[in-house]
């Protein structure tokens, strides 16, 4: 008998204690307002993962600084949830699921790059869940006449388009171009538009490779884009790839007019590495810490981002982390404006969207891809990465000549 | 003169190709360990190159000294210590051994140095000569120099010395070397420290010439795997002759068909030779 009423008694304030727990929880929940980020947190695209996740934390730490997201007179914190899917794009689908259907998150951010992004969006879409897709730049992920799916990255051409119209004006002398692509989705990507764009300007392309992903040694390939004499030399690839091809530029005594990298040269360590040998490479971005906006959002100027971005990580934002920064940024916009967390109301603001930011005029296009924003072009000019264009944020002149 | 560019090239980034294999191929030639630590040696010696230039300005060629003797101790302890236990095992074993030794080294050089990739670049810069339009840059020719140096240093230590003859009787044959009171564990330590200083040479000398991340090693690794199996395994002349031919293959590849497509002629090529000739160009049992 005693027993029994122990086990009664026990159970009362065990169920006391479940009744209590939910209606914490659920006061807390009411509270949160959570994103789901499914990033390659570990495999080979782990680096450009930390980055992103870089980016979102320092939106949430902000925006909870403030006290958080303010939905209709009262204040939500920023909660981010993050999962791996491991690099594996059939993963990073299931990951997006999982996160609608068992973490009950509010909003999405897509996942890495344009595949994986497009692959991520037809979950989102389904369960009617707005995503910010913040590194998808290739205009198929926006074709798909998806309403909930919207992208910081313009298309690749708007970054190879202005570089070829400032060449074009500046430099009438060159008339050849080389193209030497890493032969990887976003570095072929970017080669190939720069093909069409220099066709379309009237440049001859003499020369189009690719070179295969780790290659040691660019010794030959150089030597005959040298025979060629051309007077432009574009180069895409990444960090190690583009320094070691600028160095055997220099060993082999390779001079051009004008030569472009993209997208070593957005990052500080290109600059640090490359030393004396970078000056005056050209490179476009979809944004740049040189670059000087004035905006709504919660970090108002790019200065104040970098700012915050350099106390937080001690070194400078890219345009990667700065994405993903922005993407919080304008949920955030989009949830105050809406005075709700209702999904369609969300939504409904993020395409109404019409906003300078710190990453620059935000506004998204029918398709949901940002259409307002001048990815910059800019050159480094003493060890410093100086923006050639849009006329809105330039900095200086552009010069001729690589040595 | 593209053609005379190209071989030029091809025989400079031979020299250093067979710069990176030679110690890989002698772990695997006398010890038939294949020592999948070899490439973040390598790494590692790059890291050394540059630590010592960027903090005290001491040249990468002096480097080589500090290098050497350093990376000798530290593939001697690692074999004494952790490979003897398993040397007689099947090669699977000591495979996956070095393997995880790999991940270990790899691993902490991406905790300490990060992921980002650094330049060792001397200044002034050494520059570039010129012959009749054929550019050769003059780092890659003393690195070249430096690398046919070293490969006749462990020619002549593995041909005059006594240690070298003993290293060639355990590779020939373990039991009778030790019939005739040759120290196998301790020949066994020798060779493995002999490869890890080459490998840790070898990154002092690619400092000079690519960039430095931890994750450039699988790249090395590939390549000395490469060499070996086309200059033949365990010899000295080999290592070079692979060198060269894999270059040479890559630029004459590279120029003709693209640089695409240079890697995939290269691995044709291995699977050819391990086919037809298995042994390599030079390969023989024993060592030299």
């Amino acid at each position: 008998m005693a027993r029994s009423r122990l086990t009664s008694r026990g159970f009362n304030s065990l169920l006391l204690a479940v009744c209590f727990g939910l209606s914490a929880s659920a006061a807390l929940a009411q509270d949160v307002v959570k994103f789901g980020a499914p990033l390659p947190l570990t495999g080979p695209l782990a680096p450009e993962a930390i980055k992103q996740q870089q980016g979102y934390d320092l939106w949430a730490e902000q925006a909870n600084k403030a006290g958080g997201i303010s939905v209709g007179g009262k204040k939500y914190k920023v909660e981010i949830v993050y999962a791996d899917y491991q690099s594996n794009t059939p993963r990073a689908v299931q990951t997006t699921e999982q996160m609608i259907t068992q973490n009950n998150v509010n909003f999405l951010f897509g996942p890495f790059g344009s595949g994986a992004a497009k692959a991520g969006s037809s979950v989102s879409e389904k369960y009617k869940v707005p995503t910010i897709a913040s590194t998808a730049s290739s205009a198929q992920v926006y074709d798909q006449g998806y309403k909930y799916l919207f992208g910081t990255f313009t298309p690749n051409d708007t970054l190879t388009t202005p570089l070829t119209q400032i060449v074009k004006a500046k430099a009438p002398d060159v008339k050849k171009v080389a193209i030497l692509a890493r032969n990887d989705l976003f570095p072929l990507a970017i080669a190939q538009e720069m093909e069409k764009s220099a066709k379309a300007n009237g440049l001859e392309v003499v020369y189009f490779e690719k070179y295969a992903i780790n290659t040691l040694d660019h010794s030959a390939t150089l030597s005959q884009i040298k025979s060629l004499a051309p007077q432009w030399i574009f180069v895409t690839g990444y960090i190690n790839d583009l320094l070691l091809v600028r160095k055997q530029m220099a060993d082999q005594q390779i001079k051009a007019s004008v030569l472009s990298m993209i997208a070593g040269p957005a990052y500080q360590e290109f600059i640090d590495a490359a030393g004396a040998s970078g000056e005056n490479i050209t490179s476009a971005a979809w944004w740049h810490p040189a670059a000087q906006y004035s905006g709504k959002d919660i970090f108002g100027t790019t200065a104040n981002y970098v700012k915050l971005f350099r106390e937080k990580y001690k070194s400078d934002p890219d345009y990667a982390q700065a994405s993903a920064s922005v993407s919080g940024a304008l949920f955030q916009m989009a949830i105050e404006r809406a005075g709700s967390l209702d999904r369609d109301k969300v939504r409904d603001e993020l395409a109404k969207i019409n906003e300078m930011t710190f990453w620059g005029p935000v506004k998204f296009g029918p398709t949901g891809q940002i259409d307002s924003l001048e990815p910059p072009v800019f050159q480094l000019q003493g060890g410093k990465p100086v923006v050639l264009s849009p006329a809105l944020i330039k900095q200086g002149e552009f010069k001729l000549g690589v040595n | 003169m593209l053609a005379a560019q190209v071989l030029i090239n091809a025989l400079v980034l031979g020299c250093l190709y067979a710069c990176i294999a030679i110690g890989f191929s002698l772990v695997w030639g006398v010890l038939n360990v294949i020592n999948l630590i070899h490439g973040s040696f390598i790494v590692l010696g790059a890291y050394l190159a540059w630590g010592l230039y960027q903090s005290l300005h001491i040249s990468p060629w002096y480097a080589l000294g500090i290098a050497a003797p350093a990376f000798f101790v530290l593939g001697y302890v690692i074999q004494r210590l952790i490979l003897n236990r398993v040397i007689t095992a099947p090669v699977l074993v000591t495979l996956t051994l070095t393997f995880g030794l790999d991940l270990i080294l790899n691993n902490a050089m991406i905790y300490y140095f990060k992921a980002d990739y650094r330049k060792l670049t001397l200044t002034p810069p050494m520059g570039s000569v010129s012959l009749f339009d054929v550019v050769v840059p003059v780092d890659r020719l003393i690195a070249t120099a430096s690398a046919l140096a070293l490969t006749g240093v462990l020619y002549l230590i593995l041909r005059r010395l006594r240690v070298g003859r003993a290293i060639i009787a355990v590779r020939l044959d373990r039991d009778a070397a030790r019939l005739m009171g040759v120290d196998v564990n301790s020949i066994y330590a020798i060779a493995f420290g002999l490869g890890a200083a080459l490998a840790g040479c070898a990154g002092v000398l690619m400092a000079l010439i690519f960039p430095i991340s931890p994750l450039t090693s699988t790249a090395y690794l590939g390549k000395a795997f490469v060499v070996c199996v086309l200059g033949g395994l365990g010899s000295v002349s080999g290592a070079l002759a692979g060198g060269i031919l894999l270059a040479l293959i890559e630029g004459i590849g590279s120029t003709l068909i693209g640089p695409a497509h240079a890697t995939t002629l290269s691995f044709a090529l291995l699977i050819v030779f391990l086919i037809v000739r298995p042994q390599g160009l030079l390969g023989r049992k024993g060592f030299e």
